[in-house]
């Protein structure tokens, strides 16, 4: 219940939003070998987040989430990044190697899964974290005073004794704040959150989790959550996105997403969230497994999975449909003559 | 969670070390041989070089603990002052081979494919050939000397060097630290030098012990071909050399070298090993 008070407290007004970052028909492809053909793991979609907008990702594990985000900053060597991303006015995917660095940390950070792999364990605390500034030149005693004052903002304790340590004499939630300072310190202004929570604890995932949501507040930071926890989604983000097998299935804002879900495949989703007071053997799956991308199927990907599909689904391809405000959703059963819409349509539940 | 729970342990440990007898052991002939080998010259009379001919071939005796030579020179304070050539020789040679083994493995491990593959062939021709018959060549190409057998050494002792760590920094690259540190810009020279090679070099110091004792070996016999130190050298191999004619008669002038050399070559050999035990507990019961 912490995950609801959190969101009383820190959601910013519903006003118009300067859009920050805006996607437009990316897809991701892996080569297969050194010159094999292209498996397109992410499918052409389009998205778009606003300045201090918290953006939730959600999605199986296989959906595309991960390499839609590591694509934002370019990451994975072999990918094959087509479509547009545009950050600010610029367009990422157009950018050399080395340019795209200078956006990296500044501009576009990225915290990962496990905090306790993701530090060097031969350097100390405070070369890590001001790595990212003396790296931009900044000066040694700079950087070293930003990094302290970084880590005062996050909560680690006595900072100041402690940059000096190795990340090895930290515990797991402090090196979780060690991260989160690494990718703070360079100001930037979309934080890239991919499972930032799964390998910590229940405790310490509410306390990470806190802490980004101040941060994120204090310093108009986007944050892209990438997750399969729908229980932090809920929590922490204002809007929701939902992959399937490489494509957006869903996006609207959160509470009505999860008051309406109008994709099959969203409600499939909310419905699987074990509940206390249910019986664990009522325990609901979605039937059947996401396809494999070299294998997705014709028309909707989702349509041999889910119990609403009709003759269309296996035939059509659903376009991203705009329903009411900022909500949008790829299924054919939302894209039928005004006077004939199903009964779950948002309008009129 | 692993480094968490065993962190006050390999503390525990840095204070302690537990050594066995036998661990002691070997780190005292180490040790007392680099004593040797720094200070030992320091001590010795000013004879050593010069030869007498009225007291040569001398058994072992309360002046000439070990004897003296063809030439009359005493052999115990001769194998002192070879012990600073040999030993500095052989960190020279293993230095050397080291810094082209660390700088050509960490270009095939951060360049482009081809680059890689193209040094790793070449690492596998240098595997192919015998090492101490192609120093030999090098040696003998550029003129019999000490310098010549050192160069030539340095530059045919690499590829185990080189291939190892490139093994292991590939190993490295996909660790995810390195993908964190990545995505906050830093360069890729500088992923390699900061994050990747630091984090890879340990296996090169369990190396590096056991080289040098390799290497002592290898210098030795180069001398006692004829293309390493020369004759009025009291390197090692060369004393052998110029004393092998009077094996039958007067053993001592052979013998003591030789002695020499295998004690040193496997006193640090036996250090590579136990520094190898002691990073890998799982070897420890052997």
């Amino acid at each position: 219940m912490a995950a609801v008070q959190r969101e009383e407290r820190n959601m910013p007004e519903t006003a118009p939003m300067k859009t920050l970052v805006s996607v437009e028909k990316l897809r991701v492809e892996m080569p297969l070998g050194a010159k094999g053909a292209g498996v397109p793991i992410v499918d052409g979609i389009d998205f778009s987040i606003g300045v201090g907008e918290r953006v939730a990702l959600v999605g199986e594990s296989g959906s595309g989430k991960s390499v839609t985000a590591r694509a934002l900053m370019r990451l994975d060597r072999y990918a094959r990044v087509s479509g547009r991303i545009d950050f600010n006015g610029t367009d990422l995917v157009k950018l050399s190697e080395r340019e795209i660095s200078r956006y990296r940390g500044n501009e576009i950070a990225m915290v990962f899964q496990d905090p306790m792999s993701y530090l060097d364990p031969l350097m100390t605390i405070g070369d890590q974290v001001a790595e990212t500034l003396r790296i931009r030149g900044v000066g040694k005693a700079e950087a070293r005073k930003r990094a302290l004052s970084v880590l005062d903002e996050l909560g680690v304790d006595k900072a100041a004794e402690r940059l000096n340590s190795h990340p090895h004499e930290f515990s797991g939630g402090m090196r979780q704040r060690v991260v989160l300072a690494m990718a703070l310190i360079g100001e930037p202004r979309l934080l890239i959150a991919d499972e930032p929570t799964t390998a910590l604890d229940v405790r310490i995932q509410d306390q990470v989790l806190d802490l980004l949501d101040d941060v994120s507040a204090r310093r108009g930071l986007a944050v892209l959550f990438i997750t399969h926890d729908l229980g932090v989604v809920a929590g922490f983000a204002e809007r929701v996105m939902v992959m399937y097998s490489g494509r957006l299935a869903e996006d609207g804002e959160v509470e009505n997403v999860f008051a309406r879900p109008l994709h099959p495949y969203t409600q499939g989703l909310i419905k699987a969230v074990p509940r206390i007071d249910q019986d664990l053997d009522k325990l609901y799956a979605i039937p059947g497994a996401p396809p494999a991308p070299i294998a997705r199927p014709g028309g909707c990907a989702f349509h041999p999975r889910c119990s609403q599909s009709f003759a269309r689904c296996s035939a059509e391809l659903p376009r991203l449909l705009t329903v009411g405000q900022g909500a949008r959703v790829a299924c054919h059963l939302h894209d039928r003559p005004a006077n004939d819409r199903p009964v779950n349509d948002r309008k009129e539940g | 969670m692993s480094q968490v729970i065993t962190a006050p342990v390999a503390a525990a440990s840095r204070r302690k070390f537990n050594f066995s007898a036998f661990e002691y052991f070997v780190l005292t002939l180490v040790v007392l041989l680099l004593a040797i080998a720094i200070f030992g010259p320091l001590f010795a009379p000013a004879s050593v070089f010069k030869s007498d001919i009225g007291n040569s071939l001398m058994p072992p005796n309360a002046a000439n603990w070990l004897g003296t030579d063809d030439q009359g020179r005493d052999v115990f304070w001769r194998l002192i002052v070879g012990a600073r050539t040999t030993l500095l020789s052989s960190f020279l040679v293993v230095t050397l081979y080291s810094l082209i083994g660390v700088a050509l493995a960490t270009i095939a491990a951060a360049g482009p494919r081809w680059l890689d593959e193209a040094l790793m062939r070449l690492t596998d021709i240098g595997l192919a050939l015998p090492g101490m018959i192609v120093a030999l060549g090098f040696a003998a190409a550029m003129g019999p000397s000490l310098q010549s057998a050192i160069i030539a050494m340095a530059i045919t002792g690499w590829p185990i060097t080189a291939r190892l760590l490139r093994g292991i920094m590939r190993q490295t690259i996909e660790l995810p630290f390195v993908a964190g540190a990545q995505v906050l810009g830093v360069s890729k020279w500088r992923l390699m030098t900061k994050h990747i090679l630091p984090n890879s070099l340990d296996v090169l110091v369990v190396k590096w012990a056991g080289d040098i004792g390799t290497t002592v070996l290898v210098l030795a016999s180069l001398s006692f071909i004829g293309v390493g130190a020369q004759p009025p050298s009291a390197e090692w191999g060369a004393t052998i050399a110029s004393a092998r004619g009077y094996v039958s008669s007067a053993w001592w002038t052979v013998v003591a070298p030789g002695a020499a050399v295998a004690i040193t070559s496997i006193a640090f050999g036996l250090l590579g090993d136990m520094i190898q035990i002691r990073r890998n507990p799982s070897l420890r019961e052997n």
